[in-house]
Parts: C-alpha cells; structure tokens; sequence
C-alpha cells in the first residue's frame, strides 16, 4: 500500500454488477489482479464471464448495463468516467475475442489493419516505426514469413495464424492489461497448445497481465498461475491449479471437476472388445483429391491419400484429427455423398464406391450418418414427426399408420416426448435436436451408424447423457458405430478402437488402451500430449509439442507428411513415406520409428 | 437404465412458425405497410365497384362536358367528374379506374410468370450447379444484356400487342433477376446440413429440390415479387404511351396520358390527373413491397 | 498476367452473348408479323413490285443465310444501311415508291454513332443526380438501421419508384419550363438541354441505389470486425469511411452496373418525350418504321455496351475486394 507507485494494484474490480433488463448477468463480483500476472477466469456458458470480459474492455451495448459497482484501473474508476476508459481502449487495455475469422476488414491487407491501430491510438508514431513493430511482433508470435505476411489478406490466414494476429493486434500498444476470451475455444488442439506456451512468453517479454477466460477447466489450469472460478454470476473460488484441483473449496466448482471426463485414470468403461468376424466396413487405400484455386490457376488438393482401415461387428471406431486432416472428406466418401478418386469402400462386401445410385439408395438402408449440427441439420419447418417419417416415405417402407407407429416408437427410445410429434424442433434444445437425429438415422434400422461429430456441439452434461443413449441404443439393437471427431477425451471413454489422421493419412490404427498408453506415432503423442486434462501428463509437452503449421495440402513434400515437424525426423522420413506397420495386437502405426525399434528388440 | 431423461410433454402447442408467416407478421406491424395496404384495398374496390356504380361509360363521349376541370381546380368543375373530363368529355376518374383494372391485372400475371420462370431456372442452375449452371447463367446474362424495354419494343412494336402477348413478353423479360437469386440460394441451400441430411437417407435431387427447398425459398421471394407488380405496371404504362399497350379505345394509364399531352396547355389535368392516381397506386404496393423486403431481410439476416 | 486471361476470357464470353443477342434479335423481327417492306415502299404499292425489292434486299432468303450474311457484315464493321432514313440527314424516309428523289440509305453505324454520344452524356449526368441524390440518403439511413433516417429513405425510394418516368418528364417539364421558365426541354441546343431529361432520369434509378446502400450499410456495420474495431481503438470516423463504406461499395458497384441497363430503358421514353436526339429516340423511330437494320445495330451496340459495363464493374470490384478472383 505504501510502496512506490510500481507495485499498484493494476486492476481492481469492486463489486460488480451487470444485468439486462431485470435478468442480473454479474452480482457482486469482486477481484484483483496485479501487473505481470495472469489469471484465468472459468465458468460454463451463462456464468458471465464474456459479459466481465466486455465490461472491462469498455464494450458493454443495450440491453447490458452497469447496475453497480467500481472498475479502478491503475485507481481511476473506467464505470465512472466512460471518456476515460474509451480513450484506454485499445491502448492500455487490450481485447481479444474467440472468434478470429471476421476480426478484420477483409479488404485491408493485415499488416496496415495492424499499422492502423498501432498509429489509432499513439498517433505519436511515425507509420514506418509502426511497420517495424508490427513486423517484429508478427515474428515473435511465430508466423513464418512475417514480411510476407503482413502484405496479405485476413482470407490468406488459417484461424491459429489468425488468432495470433489478433494477438499481435492487441499488444502492439504494449497494453498493461490483455483480455483474452476464450481464444482456444475454435482452434485444434496442438494449436491451442501453442497459442497458451506463446501467452506465458509474451506475458514474460512484454510484462502485459492477462486475464485468461475460457469454459474448460484443464486449459485454464494451464493458462494461469491463478483460476477464478465464475458462477451464476458470482465469484466462487480462486485458488493456484494444483490447490483447486486438490481440493475445491466451493460445491460448484467440486461438481466441476468431478464430471470431467478422464483420460488416463480409469472411468467408465464403455469400451468393447472388437470381434473378430467378418468387417462391416474395410476402407482400402482410398483417396480423393479435389479441385480448388490456387496462386497460379487450378490445384488439386489431396483431402484424402491412401487411408486404410477395418471397422467390425460391434465396434465402436473412432477416427480422430484436427483440421486439414481430411476426416470431413472421409465422411462423405463412407456416407457416399461422394466417390473415392481411388481405392474402395466395401460394405459388407460390397463396394460403395462403385455401387449404381440405385443400389446405393438401398444400401442406405443398412448404414446411416447422424449429423454434427443440431440446428442446420434438421428441415427448418417440418414437424418432428415429418423428420421422422421422411425416410421411411423416401424408401417407401410401410403404410401411413405403420410410419407413424415407428415414427413414436423412436420418439420414445430416443427420449423424447411422444407428445411433441406434431411440433417443430424449434423449442428443443441442442441435445434435444441431437437425439432427433439419432431417432431419425435409426429408423431405417441400419447396421453402422456413423456420427459425425455429433457431440461436439452439445456440453459436458448432454455428451454424457447422449453417449449413455448410444450404449443402450447398442445393447438392443446391435449397432456398430463410427466415431467422427476431434475430442480425444470423448474418444477414449467411447471407442474400442481409432484411427489417427494427419493431412489425408491414417497415421495410426489401434486399439484404446495402446493407442493411449503406447502411440506408435509421434504425431499422436503430440496430441495426447496437448489434449487439456486437470490429471499429471502422461506425455510432456516439452518433448512431443509441435511448431509452426501442417504443410499445405496443396503441394506436399515427397516423404513423410510429418517430417516436417517432427521432433524424431530422420532422413529417410523425408524421401518415403511410411505404410501402416502392424506392432502386434491390432496396432498399426505408419512410422519408420518402429521399423528400427522392432529391429532393436529382434 | 434411464440416465437418459424424457424431455417433458409440451405445456402449450408450438405456435406456427413458419418462415413466410413470421414475414408476413413483421412486415404487417410497420406502419409503411398498414397504410400501403389500407390506400391499396380502397382503390382496387374502387376499381372494381365504381364504375358500374356511377353508371358512367368510360369510352361513351360526351362532348357537352368536354374540357371540365376536376374538383376545386379552375372553372365549370362538376361533382359529378371529381377528376374532371377529357377533350371528348369522358370521365377521368372512371377512365383511370378501369385503367387500374388493367394495370393491376397485366401486372400481377406478369410478375407471376416471372416469377416461376425465374424461379424454375435458378432452381436447377443452383442446385446441380456445373455445366448446367454455366448454361443457365449464359442464358440469363444474354436476356440481362437486352435492356427489357428494347426487347418488349421490339417484338410489341412490330407486331400488333394484345394482353396475352403483353404479358408473355414483359413477363419473359424480366425472369432474369429472380432466376439470379434463386440460384445464389439455392447453392447456398444446398450446402446446408439438413441437404446432406437427406441425401443420406436417400431422398432423390428431384425430391429434395421440390419438397424441401423450394417451399422454402419460395414464400420469401414471392413478397420480394410484390415490388415488381408496381415496376410492371409502369412498365405497361410506359409501352401504352408509346402506343404498343392495350389498344384504345380500351383507357390505360399510358395511353390517357399519351393522348393528354397534347392538351396540356390548356387542359393540364388529363395527362397529369391519372398519373397522380397512378402515383397513389404505386406508392401503395412499393410501401407495402418495401416493408416485406426489410421484413424479410430481418427475418433471413436474424436466421 | 492475370488481368489479360480474365479480360480474354470475358470478352470472348461477352462476344457469344452479343452474338446470341443478335440472333434473338434477327430472327424475332423476321418471324414477327409486320413487313417492313411494305412501310417502305408505302400502302399503295403493288403486291408485285414488293415482292421485287424484297428480294433484292435479300429479306425473302432462308433465315440462316440472311443471317450469315449480317454477321459476316458486322465482323467487318459494316452494320448495315437502314431501310428507311436517308443519307443527307432527314429524319424520316421520303415519299412513295415510285419516287425518283429517294437518294442513298443511311449507314447504320453512322447514325449510330451520331446519337450515342448524346446519350452517354444524358447517361453519365443521370448517373452523377442520381448519386448525388442516393449516397448521402442511402448511407446516413443504413447508418441508423430503424432510425429515422432509415424510414425517411423508406418513404423517398417507395415514392420514387411510383413516379412513371413518362408522367414525371410531362410534369416536370410543364413546372419548370413552362411555368416557372427554369431551364429549357424540348429539343436539344445546348448542354442546359440535357439537365431535366437527367434529372427526371436520377429520379427513376435513384430508389434502387437507396435501397442497396441502406441494406448493404446496415449489414456491414452489423459485421464482427465493425464491432471490434471500437474496442481495437479504432474511432468512429475512421471506422465509417475507410471500412464501412468501402465494404458497402461492392454491392452497389453491383449494382450500378445493372441500373446502366435500367438507364437504357428509361432513356428511350424520355428522350421521346423530350425529343432529345440520342440512341433512344432513334430506337423508338426504328421500331416504329420497322427499320431492321437500324433495329438490329442498336441492340448489338447496346449489348457490348453492357458487356462491357459488367467487365469493368467486375475489375473495380476485384481490387476493392481481394477475396474475389480474377
């Protein structure tokens, strides 16, 4: 209190209260955070924490308003003196949303947007010095080719490069404060892992406090040296991460944790051993390349090269990847919306590739997809018991009262009420429209039922109930089931086995257990080692983390697509390219890694 | 075995939501809309009902009553012709009216035609997309390069015009636009999950074009189409006072006006008389079509 | 360069849709009831004699052949002669059949290009009134979406859009020519001539433009990197002109390009009313006396103008925007 002036409270937030109209959205919220310290703020949706976010960053519109409290940055209240707090906006205070991809003028190229900024809110610098900063921060966020960079579009960036621009955007002012909400939420996994080891550093290098806001729990443990936890509102708790995860102090914040789903201790066991029989589904060597514009007329872009993989009887397989890596395509080329440029897709047997559109409406009947986006994904003004129905008409099965009685007796396996028949989906809610499609994919009473992603968009709490819907639906009526997705948590509780993909390649196939405990590939630990987990890491980040971006699909490298960012690359990983190697027990892992470790051990 | 919860009976039916009605409904509340509507609904009756009830004959002459100016405006103005008479005393107000008949008749076809014309094409442009895209857009962009009017002069202007040949060539001249926005929503429909949906299941292109996507799109564009009843109806004007519209004795707007501008000097109101009518008329639709198409706007931007 | 595949590449485009044009055109006037030779030759001539000239006009040849032989012709720049006005300058044909007076027929392309300048002047004015009239109405409403800005550009462009442009050219010209003695109308003797036909003409295209700008304003300003700009420091001024307004711009370069096709609609009435001599009045007298070459070279000089109306507007609209391709 009586120390220089250096060592003041950077922030203080004094009872805080926000509401809408008569709705209180923050009650009494009260914290403080000191210069160079990053604290994390963690809540579910519906807690506040965006709205805090906004109050801070002086973006509060109608129907939001202050309804008390104090904001004192560096002692002036910003609630009281708007003029103030807008003239540190952008300046002192910095803001970054989570949502890279419209945060720019997409006619300006990114580097003057960054200029524009810079010189917006220190008209003191001159334009050629804004340049340089711009530059220099590019480089320190690690964007490759920053000069180049700089003279290009928003459209040219990927979403983490985009983020990181906006991160640069934020810090050219050296701001004292920087408000990150809910940066990692869009992006892929390692990606996230790198935007969070790039905060810590820039947090040291350019002594900026950042107040880190995110909805899951393992990233803001590892964001910060500190976690708030926001609920209903209210501060709750606010503990260092090892404390809060040992022991809670607040009934929420316990309920929190103990719904996590966990990856490397035991949980529920929802996997089942794969039979032996016959494969429903054998993916072999597919690929399907597509069309697209590139700098100099047409390119081809190789979406999918040479996957190969078996799913049987009974399985639960998962296929998992970040973005790029060509699962979407894969989809479409099992469901059929599309056919493979190579290879072949055998269905029981038979080959989806080159079935006639005919006989592929009949197999339709024996395999379905349910869908990842529960609003796009059903018609917009039909009633649910006209979704439900529309197959059946489609392959004209049953009368019209026969439709109707299965059209109910879905309704109710699924768990929806049979009352709703009538209604429109649009008073359900997002777990709700989930189980629709579900009812909707099963009716045809197929064999394999391919979910695409369809938990990604629903919280902690449905996923839970809906992959409890699964297990029963499976009990009873003997589904096999295809797992699309990039949640590697929700893999490891579901699947009995998955299949790892990296830029269009199946990098490896094998069973839970030994995928998590024994990758044969160094990509996949990079991801096990970035998936966010309160538990101790089994794999270091520091080891297995990835730099930089995957190469572009357009022009790939000869050799192993991973070469280039792999921490164990060899030479003859940049001249061939690897096959699925078997490591015994079902495990197969495209790596030449295992090649000399079997040779070791022979 | 129930972790999984049954979602609760429904407390109250789910009003209808339909995406035309919840247009309808915005549009409805402005203000814009509620006169447009209210003027419009008073002139068409008056179109209908008038003229048979004042039992006056729009083409019978009446030379006595030649030349009366309309109410309050210069000398001899007679209730019996609010709108006064033209060189040959027939009655303005009767003449616009049934005028209006005409008006609104070939307009409304017309934009209907255009409509599903445009329509149908931008449909199969949109959805199959490739070759039959680039040829459908050939197609329409060359319609697009002949400015309508030229087109309707010309066939119109050597030929002899009658309603049905109006209506088929300003119709086929101007399904061009509709064509264009049905395609651009028709891809972006197309790419929407609930399409790839059905495709799963296995619903045919013709299916999913005509069950699922065109009732959709459809409704919205149509209330867009309410502003080109009153572009057409100009347009018929503009071709009656050329001399290739409905033929006289028949009145349209365009041909009173047309035979007024030689009056003008002395005579104002003939030529300008029927063209405030016709303002009023117009100005009615275009409000009520240009609350519609914000409704709509809001309705599909909000989406 | 890329520039010259996308130019190359539009212009052969825009040549087949002149091309098709053309043909539509072509065969139209001929499958059409009307005969033209008839008009020319007068109401008196024997059956006889016209079934003499039009065959020496070719117009009794199968269809493809007469047409092959235009083409052929306007590949070289030859668009024809008209069938009805005469070289020295009179605007309509002489006499009857029979007269020996009757002297050489005018060059298409000649009277073509005597009338199009006008035109384009009456064009570009119209186009600058309209403008003017639009861009302030349009942006200030898109601004304030609900406001009242807004709904006054509501009103304006409903009431606009009512005025027949026919009916407004007569109105306008009786109150501020003969009335009020403002500027002049009928006939064309200098630029002043121009003022009222371009007016009249802004009038009709302007509700369009208004239209476009508010929709295409209030959407962009609605945009995630509008909202964000305030918070990245950014003032309002800044925030308006140099994005809001040029992201808004792509639609209504858009759309200037479509309301030139409106233009030349609107044209034709009114410099028929206000018989000013440019492209439109010539195409009305065209049809009216069934002058198929006349008829025919308007309509391909009208397409390429389009044509290449849409390419330009195309090319402004890539360098203000990156994200479209060439």
């Amino acid at each position: 209190m009586l120390d220089g002036i250096r060592n003041r409270t950077l922030l203080s937030v004094r009872n805080l209260s926000v509401a809408a109209g008569d709705r209180t959205i923050l009650d009494g919220v009260s914290f403080d955070l000191q210069p160079r310290q990053i604290l994390s703020v963690i809540g579910e949706s519906g807690s506040g924490k965006t709205v805090l976010a906004r109050t801070l960053a002086s973006w509060l519109s109608p129907p939001l308003r202050v309804a008390g409290g104090e904001v004192l940055f560096e002692g002036r209240d910003l609630l009281a003196d708007p003029a103030h707090a807008r003239s540190l906006a952008g300046r002192k205070i910095a803001y970054v949303g989570g949502n890279p991809a419209g945060a720019l003028d997409p006619t300006m190229t990114v580097g003057a947007q960054l200029v524009e900024k810079l010189r917006a809110v220190r008209p003191d610098i001159p334009a050629a010095k804004a340049r340089d900063k711009a530059i220099q921060l590019l480089k320190a966020v690690r964007i490759p080719a920053a000069e180049q960079r700089f003279h290009e579009y928003p459209f040219q960036y990927s979403g983490g490069m985009m983020q990181r621009a906006m991160i640069v955007d934020a810090l050219i002012s050296d701001p004292a404060l920087l408000v990150a909400d809910n940066i990692t939420q869009p992006l892929d996994v390692t990606v996230a892992a790198q935007i969070l080891k790039l905060m810590r550093e820039l947090n040291a290098e350019f002594s900026t406090a950042i107040l880190f806001i995110c909805s899951s729990l393992p990233v803001a443990c590892d964001a910060a040296d500190e976690v708030m936890v926001l609920h209903k509102g209210r501060v709750v708790e606010r503990q260092a991460p090892a404390a809060l995860t040992a022991l809670p102090q607040h009934a929420y914040t316990h309920a929190l944790i103990a719904e996590l789903p966990t990856l490397w201790q035991g949980g529920p066991d929802r996997r089942r051993a794969p039979a032996a029989e016959r494969p429903v589904m054998s993916v072999r060597g597919v690929s399907k390349a597509y069309e697209t514009r590139g700098k100099s007329g047409r390119a081809l872009v190789q979406a999918v090269r040479n996957v190969d993989f078996d799913v049987f009887s009974g399985d639960n397989f998962g296929i998992v990847g970040e973005s790029g890596c060509g699962k979407s395509s894969l989809m479409r080329l099992l469901t059929g919306l599309e056919r493979p440029d190579g290879g072949q897709i055998l269905f029981k047997g038979e080959d989806v590739g080159a079935a006639s559109p005919g006989r592929l409406r009949e197999l339709r009947r024996e395999f379905q997809l349910v869908l990842q986006d529960p609003y796009g994904s059903l018609p917009p003004q039909s009633s649910i018991g006209a979704i439900l129905e529309e197959p059946l008409k489609i392959h004209r099965i049953g009368s019209r009262a026969e439709r109707r009685d299965r059209a109910r007796a879905a309704m109710s396996e699924v768990g929806l009420h049979p009352g709703l028949y009538e209604s429109l989906p649009t008073g359900l809610s997002a777990g709700q429209r989930q189980r629709l499609n579900v009812a909707r994919a099963m009716i045809l009473e197929p064999d394999l039922l391919i979910m695409d992603e369809t938990l990604s968009a629903l919280d902690q709490t449905e996923q839970g109930k809906l992959l409890d819907l699964f297990e029963r639906l499976q009990a009873q009526h003997g589904f096999t089931y295809i797992f699309i997705s990039h949640d590697l948590t929700m893999v490891r509780q579901v699947c009995s086995r998955i299949a790892v993909m990296y830029l269009g390649e199946a990098v490896e196939v094998a069973p839970n257990g030994r995928l998590f405990f024994d990758p044969g590939h160094p990509y996949t630990r990079a991801l096990l080692s970035a998936a966010p987990t309160l538990e101790p890491r089994r794999y270091r980040p520091e080891d297995c983390l990835l730099e930089g971006e995957p190469p572009s699909p357009i022009d790939l490298p000869p050799g192993c697509a991973f070469a280039s960012r792999c921490p164990h690359v060899m030479d003859r990983c940049r001249r061939d390219n690897p096959a699925l190697l078997s490591r015994g027990d079902q495990a197969l892992a495209a790596c030449f890694l295992n090649e000399s470790k079997e040779a070791a051990h022979v | 075995m129930s972790s999984i919860d049954i979602t609760a009976a429904p407390a109250e039916p789910l009003r209808e939501r339909k995406v035309s009605a919840r247009i309808w409904r915005l549009a409805f509340a402005s203000i814009e809309f509620r006169i447009g509507l209210a003027v419009l609904v008073l002139l068409i009756a008056a179109a209908v009902l008038y003229p048979s009830l004042s039992g006056i004959d729009p083409v019978k002459m009446n030379i006595k009553a030649k030349l009366t100016p309309p109410l309050f405006m210069g000398e001899g103005w007679a209730w019996s012709h609010p709108l006064g008479t033209d060189q040959l005393g027939r009655d303005m107000l009767v003449r616009a009216l049934v005028g209006l008949r005409y008006s609104l008749l070939i307009g409304v076809s017309t934009t209907v035609l255009m409509l599903l014309v445009g329509a149908l094409v931008g449909l199969f442009a949109g959805y199959f997309g490739g070759r039959t895209d680039m040829v459908l857009m050939r197609l329409t962009d060359a319609q697009l390069s002949i400015p309508m009017i030229i087109l309707a002069i010309t066939i119109l202007g050597v030929s002899r015009p009658t309603i049905p040949s109006i209506i088929l060539v300003l119709g086929l001249a101007g399904w061009p636009v509709y064509a264009r926005v049905m395609r651009s929503t028709a891809m972006s429909e197309r790419k929407k999950e609930y399409v790839r949906g059905a495709m799963v299941l296995g619903a045919t292109d013709w299916r999913i074009m005509f069950a699922l996507i065109l009732p959709l799109v459809l409704p919205p564009m149509a209330f867009v189409a309410v502003l080109d009843i009153a572009r057409m109806m100009i347009f018929e004007s503009v071709l009656g006072f050329l001399g290739l519209g409905v033929q006289p004795p028949t009145p349209t707007f365009g041909n009173i006006i047309a035979d007024g501008r030689k009056y003008l000097m002395n005579a104002w109101w003939i030529a300008t008389m029927p063209g405030v009518f016709m303002v009023l008329v117009l100005t009615s639709i275009n409000l009520m079509g240009a609350s519609l198409e914000r409704a709509r706007n809001a309705i599909y931007g909000g989406a | 360069m890329f520039i010259l595949r996308f130019l190359a590449r539009r212009l052969f485009q825009g040549a087949i849709i002149v091309f098709l044009v053309s043909a539509l055109i072509f065969t139209l006037l001929r499958v059409v009831p009307g005969d033209p030779v008839r008009l020319m030759a007068g109401g008196m001539a024997p059956e006889a004699l016209i079934e003499q000239i039009a065959t020496d006009m070719g117009l009794r040849d199968p269809i493809w052949q007469q047409f092959g032989r235009y083409i052929g012709g306007v590949v070289q720049g030859d668009l024809g002669q008209s069938f009805v006005r005469p070289a020295n300058g009179a605007a309509v044909g002489g006499a009857s059949f029979d007269d020996t007076t009757r002297s050489e027929r005018a060059e298409v392309l000649t009277l073509i290009a005597d009338t199009a300048p006008m035109t384009l002047q009456l064009a570009l004015l119209a186009m600058g009134f309209a403008l003017v009239i639009a861009v302030p109405i349009g942006v200030w409403g898109g601004l304030r979406p609900g406001g009242w800005p807004d709904r006054m550009a509501l009103y304006l462009s409903s009431l606009f859009v009512s005025l027949p442009n026919f009916w407004l050219g007569i109105v306008l010209a009786l109150v501020l020519s003969v009335k009020l003695q403002l500027m002049p109308a009928i006939g064309y003797k200098g630029f002043a001539y121009a003022i009222l036909p371009a007016l009249v003409l802004a009038i009709e295209i302007a509700p369009f433009l208004i239209r476009t700008l508010t929709v295409s304003v209030a959407g962009v300003m609605g945009q995630n990197f509008i909202d964000i700009a305030r918070v990245r420091g950014l003032t309002r001024d800044q925030i308006v002109f140099r994005h809001a307004l040029k992201n808004s711009s792509i639609p209504l370069l858009n759309l200037i390009g479509v309301q030139f096709s409106m233009l030349l609609g609107g044209v034709l009435v009114i410099e028929f009313i206000f018989d000013y001599p440019g492209l439109g009045l010539l195409t009305i007298n065209a049809v009216m006396q069934r002058d198929f070459p006349l008829i025919q070279g308007i309509a391909i000089v009208t397409a390429a103008a389009f044509v290449l109306i849409n390419i330009v507007v195309d090319l402004v609209a890539t360098t203000i925007d990156p994200r479209l391709e060439y």
